[in-house]
């Protein structure tokens, strides 16, 4: 999952993207300023967007409003340091998914970061299902059929984004844009090399099971249908 | 007198002043009204006196008989009864007397001014009349006739006369009193439905609090001669009060702002170290962290106080310190020169006519303007620049100009640079770990000793910040112009 975050103050700033690379292991875009983050926002490859209020240049509930205005519909959590009910209510009027009153606990940023991803991708509950295969988000384990996958970080994500967008076909790009940030120079063989080992793991876990991941040649790949077996479709 | 109208009401006061007013004129009417009384009643009372002497008189000029004596007959006279007369020849001879005529005691008598003798017979007041007159008797007799020289004493008791002039001045006593008993209730009323703009204004000033500033004086109080300033007054002050509340809430709400960023930054560094199993030197890396995040609180916080400190009403009632400015530039100097040299800076300082001039502020104070400026213009600046520092005497002051050669002040943030928690560079400005408020904290103490301070931008680049102050007399020439006044 790809996070951008918006946030002025040098040392949170620093912080946070720690937290949220090491915790849940997101990539992390930061904007110090609310201009670089409303171009940055554009891109439109985040899965959650993490926004401080008082920024320079453009201020958080601006860049909230033209996010919105966009028809953009990624989970927007506010970081505020401001009291009082009523800039609460302005700012979930304008569209905030959720709001964190400074000073925060780390834990629980991630996990409304962790919940609002979720229900951004249309699934409330922690733990993902989809065909054979069990992903608990919170853990950040896999099971097939009750026996446990062990995955890389990178394979773990890949295997969540693709669970998250089930009869999507994701290509290698899109993969690339929410799995790592802009400081990361990575090419799409990279993602191939990835998937590769995914679909091997997957398939030591249960021997002669159905494919988990298919690849639609120059588009990309997508999560296998449950109702019909890749062989037949192979046909 | 004091003690009277302590702790009471105007009302009260100038009803009791009106009530004072009055009855000191009631007891003059009537010391006058006695007067006049007393006039009048005793001229008609001697009028009087005289017209019934002058009865006696005719009397006798009518009495006439053979022997040429003079008899009164009783029958003709109509004289009061209790009046007393007595008539006398020139050689004593009685011509007539009243019933009642006592010979007064010779050493009862006493003259009035009126001429009247003031006499007392049988405990009653008369005031007697001495009437001299004269009676031709047979003026065509061959020998000539006879002249008579006839006195005549008539009197007349006074109480009558002291009664007639009690009624005239009770009369007037009772109608004062009257007329001070219905003053006191309709003054009361009167100054009731008067002062009642007053009343008016107070209730609308009672309900001004703390959330609710709005204060709309009634158009009594505004037209009202005694009010208007008073409503002007109290809308000036409300206003002034406003405009403060207002500037205290915003400073507190961007105080917690500053403080809660600065909380969430430590706790957030703390957080970061125990997401997992780190090694030694993470953990002492970000412990390192962690301090350095301490600091700039500590430093947040410091600031924060100075500036209470200078802002503080009681801080500037404090007794009225001075010190000499150039040797503070000294220290500053001094003391941010290796902060310089590290970011490559050149301070170039000089003092010009400006040592010995004092300045009213703490040595303190003084430091911290002084080195605010400084920092700032060295914050500014670029590796390889020269900042310079110039003081000179200027208008009865000393005026200290910084001036730096970086990218100067963006035109809109110009106005906004003495403002608390601005920050021209906010992203900067956080990096260097300035809390927005070094410039707010300058210009309170600049304000304080009653000076004035300003920042523009060059005409080539980079920014100058001039503070004026007034001299003072410092302690060394306090001293000087001592000796000169002793001398001279």
């Amino acid at each position: 999952m790809r996070v951008l975050l918006v946030e002025d103050e040098v040392r949170l700033a620093e912080n946070l993207c720690a937290a949220l690379r090491e915790g849940p292991g997101f990539a992390v875009d930061l904007a110090p300023d609310g201009q670089m983050g409303d171009e940055l926002a554009r891109s439109g490859c985040y899965d959650l967007v993490v926004l401080d209020l008082m920024l320079p240049k453009v201020d958080g509930l601006t860049v909230l409003r033209r996010l919105r205005a966009r028809k953009d519909a990624t989970p927007v959590l506010i970081l505020t340091a401001m009291d009082g009910k009523a800039s609460v209510i302005e700012l979930l009027n304008a569209g905030a998914d959720d709001y964190l009153p400074k000073p925060f606990d780390l834990g629980e940023l991630i996990a409304r970061a962790k919940a609002l991803i979720r229900r951004g991708k249309g699934s409330a509950h922690p733990v993902l299902h989809a065909l054979d295969i069990e992903l608990n988000t919170l853990e950040q384990t896999v099971q097939r059929c009750g026996a446990a996958v062990e995955l890389s970080p990178t394979e773990y994500r890949i295997l969540e984004y693709m669970i998250h967008h089930p009869r999507k076909v994701v290509s290698q790009r899109e993969l690339l844009e929410h799995l790592y940030d802009y400081n990361w120079e990575h090419h799409s063989n990279v993602i191939e090399a990835h998937v590769s080992n995914l679909r091997k793991r997957l398939q030591a876990a249960v021997p002669g099971g159905q494919p988990v991941i298919e690849t639609m040649r120059g588009r990309g790949y997508r999560l296998a249908d449950a109702a019909r077996p890749v062989a037949e479709r192979g046909a | 007198m004091k003690w009277f109208f302590y702790r009471r009401s105007i009302a009260f006061r100038l009803i009791a002043a009106v009530l004072a007013v009055e009855a000191l004129f009631a007891v003059l009417l009537v010391v006058l009204s006695f007067g006049y009384e007393r006039h009048t009643h005793f001229t008609a009372f001697g009028v009087m006196l005289h017209g019934r002497a002058d009865t006696i008189m005719g009397a006798i000029q009518d009495s006439e008989d053979k022997e040429d004596t003079l008899i009164i007959s009783k029958s003709d006279l109509r004289l009061p009864g209790e009046d007393i007369w007595q008539a006398l020849d020139q050689d004593g001879t009685v011509l007539g007397r009243s019933a009642n005529w006592v010979a007064p005691e010779s050493d009862s008598r006493a003259k009035s001014r009126d001429g009247t003798l003031s006499v007392e017979i049988n405990g009653r007041h008369y005031a007697v009349l001495e009437m001299h007159g004269t009676r031709f008797v047979d003026p065509d007799a061959p020998d000539g006739g006879k002249l008579h020289q006839v006195t005549v004493f008539y009197g007349a008791p006074t109480d009558r006369v002291w009664h007639a002039i009690r009624g005239g001045v009770e009369f007037y006593a009772a109608g004062s009193l009257l007329l001070l008993a219905i003053t006191g209730p309709l003054i009361a009323w009167l100054l009731h439905r008067g002062l009642s703009p007053v009343r008016e204004l107070a209730n609308l000033a009672a309900q001004v609090s703390a959330n609710s500033w709005q204060f709309s004086p009634p158009e009594s109080a505004r037209t009202t001669p005694e009010l208007a300033p008073l409503t002007l007054a109290m809308e000036n002050v409300l206003a002034r009060l406003e405009k403060a509340f207002r500037q205290q809430r915003v400073f507190v709400s961007d105080a917690a702002h500053e403080l809660k960023t600065a909380v969430a930054v430590i706790k957030s560094s703390l957080q970061v170290l125990t997401l997992r199993p780190r090694s030694n030197a993470e953990y002492e890396d970000g412990l390192e962290r962690c301090l350095t995040d301490a600091e700039r609180l500590e430093g947040l916080v410091g600031a924060m106080l100075t500036l209470a400190r200078v802002e503080s009403a009681e801080g500037a009632a404090a007794a009225p310190a001075s010190c000499e400015i150039a040797s503070r530039l000294d220290e500053v100097v001094l003391h941010l020169g290796p902060l310089a040299e590290l970011r490559g800076v050149r301070l170039n300082f000089s003092e010009g006519a400006a040592r010995g001039i004092s300045v009213a502020m703490s040595g303190e104070d003084c430091f911290i303007l002084l080195s605010n400026l400084v920092l700032n213009a060295v914050q500014h600046s670029s590796n390889g620049a020269v900042v310079d520092v110039i003081a000179e005497t200027d208008e009865g002051g000393v005026s200290v100009s910084v001036r730096d050669r970086g990218e100067g002040v963006d035109a809109a943030a110009l106005p906004h640079v003495f403002d608390r928690f601005f920050r021209g560079d906010p992203s900067r400005a956080r990096s260097t770990g300035g809390a927005g408020l070094g410039l707010a904290i300058s210009k309170a103490i600049v304000e304080r000793a009653g000076g004035e301070v300003s920042l523009e931008n060059n005409a080539d680049h980079g920014a100058t910040a001039v503070v004026w102050l007034p001299a003072v007399a410092g302690e060394r020439e306090a001293a000087a112009r001592e000796r000169a006044s002793a001398v001279s």
